[in-house]
């Protein structure tokens, strides 16, 4: 296939999806509506989460601190700017923090900054608590006039929607280029030319809007939010995972493997929530081990792959243990004497 | 050497880079001027690699200055001394092996060889030579056509070394630091790898900078050679004047230059001074 056939097949996918996605809050029952909510989060967030960390392997875990902060800026905006405008100024709150946090922390690799974005993550639910603590005198915030349902649905969906669009579009861009080569190797993307330093910064901004406005569409769905529900570090980690298990570097990796969570996510939470958890541990194992690139580079040849390796380790466990193998490598010593 | 009137392209003044305590390279100055071919040798750890980092901003000297065509980039990153027409390879390939050689020559395209065209209409800066107008003339100037659809991760280890330079002719370059191009080559390779050379210098007009560890190959093809020894520059002239120099003789005793390497300049006696 060539760009501009793939580039179809991408946007047919995502319409497709798209129609399905609408269709939901009319055919599905509450409980698929709400499942469905997550599921929708969780594309949003992964699939921007995979479009800077996963082409620039710079491994974020701040994704909880900009939904948070967008989780915040909703529930003290909401009653005087509009659904619409706080969603966006959420997303905007939350990109001046990426772009602060990014100026400090971007010129570190690896576990260095995997682990200051973390610990900025914890910086900034602190301090949330203790401002609200200390000077609004509250714990939490009640959110008192939320949108209906359909229309947080509808919004998260637009919002998924966008984020896969975004992504699809700055993969053919310069952009996208850039952070596919900072990944690669990002010294010699610098002798070609790339100003890595703002390259890093752009994707690390838009990854933290996507998160922001999914953060501020997300919080009005549970009415009462805290420090501890919205900075949650789990939201973080879930993200991480689902982008590495779907495959981060590809598009359509973290929307499959959302899809693969919420669904594993409701059925065994409510069950055996110690399955889920370890269900998930087991995935990324296997992944890792097993599946560097994802679920999403899951093809009919790694089956048949796969296949023809156990069936070759079969064939050789069976003549050893059959013995025959003992008796060629005598044959064979016996050959060599004479 | 060059004549006064030809521009200086890129100049270091005093360039020193320090490691800790170590000082690998110590107080080089030098020019390189348009057209020129210029090689620079030294014993290992001599700090060529090192000056050549310095001198395209992948590290920032301790002190010292670079200009670039008159402009000051002391301390400016990578990419801003790619835009400003200096390219270089490293000693050991660094392509971007998941994608196909050709769109590994078309990423520089779209970066710092991007910036030329629109600087034409300013009049600021030369026109892109025709061999450097697209990936195709790049491959073909590389003698790489045909493997432009391979992954660059999939052909031989001399082939990257060709897609090296085109990544760095990518860029559009006006001067080319090429880091020991010819390493690790058959004899074969390294003739055609030096008469890749000095086609580009011929054809496209470009200042060439070429260390190499074979001391041999470069004397014979390069018109000005810089000695380095000890982070010091030691000598800086043309080849037969330079390996008649009594330091230059002292550096590279024991090296290969008295041993198995013969050196051979156009009219120059092959052992030079040692006699």
């Amino acid at each position: 296939m060539n760009d501009r056939q793939l580039l179809t097949r991408d946007l047919l996918v995502l319409f497709g999806l798209t129609g399905w996605g609408l269709s939901l809050p009319y055919l599905g029952s509450e409980f698929m509506v709400s499942m469905g909510l997550t599921c929708l989060m969780y594309v949003a967030l992964s699939s921007s989460w995979g479009l800077f960390c996963g082409s620039t392997r710079y491994l974020s875990l701040a994704t909880s601190a900009f939904f948070g902060i967008g989780a915040y800026t909703c529930a003290m905006q909401l009653e005087q700017l509009g659904w619409v405008a706080t969603i966006a100024l959420g997303a905007a709150v939350a990109a001046g923090v990426a772009i602060v946090m990014g100026a400090a922390v971007l010129h570190l690799r690896g576990t260095y900054f995997a682990v200051l974005t973390f610990g900025m993550t914890e910086l900034i639910r602190h301090a949330v608590t203790y401002y609200e603590k200390s000077v609004t005198g509250t714990v939490g915030r009640v959110l008192a006039v939320v949108p209906e349902r359909d229309t947080i649905y509808l919004t998260v969906l637009l919002l998924a929607v966008l984020t896969v669009g975004l992504s699809m579009w700055v993969r053919r861009t310069r952009l996208g280029l850039a952070l596919m080569g900072i990944g690669a190797d990002e010294q010699r993307a610098q002798t070609l030319g790339v100003n890595t330093r703002w390259v890093k910064l752009a994707g690390f901004a838009m990854t933290a809007a996507v998160a922001g406005a999914v953060g501020a569409a997300m919080s009005v769905r549970w009415t009462y939010i805290d420090p501890h529900t919205v900075f949650n570090p789990f939201i973080g980690f879930q993200t991480v995972l689902i982008a590495l298990i779907g495959g981060a570097m590809t598009l359509w990796g973290p929307l499959i493997a959302a899809i693969v969570f919420s669904l594993l996510a409701e059925t065994l939470r409510l069950q055996a929530p110690q399955v889920y958890m370890m269900s998930l541990g087991l995935l990324l194992i296997l992944c890792v081990l097993y599946l560097p690139g994802g679920l999403a580079s899951l093809r009919w040849d790694t089956w048949k792959l796969w296949r023809d390796d156990t069936r070759a380790w079969w064939k050789e466990k069976k003549r050893e243990w059959t013995g025959e193998k003992a008796r060629e490598k005598k044959r064979s010593r016996e050959q060599r004497l004479v | 050497m060059s004549d006064v009137a030809t521009p200086v392209l890129l100049e270091a003044r005093e360039v020193t880079v320090r490691f800790g305590g170590l000082v690998a390279v110590d107080s080089v100055s030098t020019a390189f001027r348009a057209g020129e071919l210029v090689g620079i040798i030294g014993p290992n750890g001599a700090g060529k690699t090192t000056f050549f980092n310095a001198i395209s901003g992948v590290t920032e000297p301790t002190s010292g200055r670079l200009l670039a065509a008159g402009r000051d980039l002391t301390g400016a990153g990578p990419h801003r001394f790619a835009g400003r027409g200096l390219a270089r390879t490293f000693q050991t390939p660094r392509v971007f092996t998941d994608l196909s050689v050709q769109a590994n020559i078309e990423f520089g395209l779209k970066f710092a060889g991007r910036r030329r065209r629109k600087w034409i209409f300013w009049g600021d800066e030369v026109g892109v030579p025709w061999a450097l107008r697209d990936a195709a003339g790049i491959l073909r100037l590389v003698g790489l056509s045909e493997q432009a659809a391979l992954r660059a991760g999939d052909v031989t280890p001399s082939q990257q070394r060709l897609l090296e330079i085109g990544m760095a002719l990518s860029t559009r370059p006006r001067v080319l630091l090429l880091d020991e191009v010819a390493a690790g080559l058959t004899e074969a390779e390294v003739v055609a790898m030096a008469r890749l050379i000095r086609r580009l210098r011929d054809e496209l007009d470009l200042t060439v900078v070429w260390i190499e560890h074979a001391v041999k190959i470069l004397l014979r093809h390069v018109e000005r050679v810089i000695v380095l020894h000890q982070g010091r520059k030691i000598a800086d002239g043309p080849p037969r004047e330079v390996v008649r120099d009594p330091q230059v003789i002292e550096a590279y005793l024991g090296d290969e230059m008295s041993e198995d390497e013969t050196v051979e300049t156009p009219d120059a006696s092959p052992t030079g001074g040692r006699a």
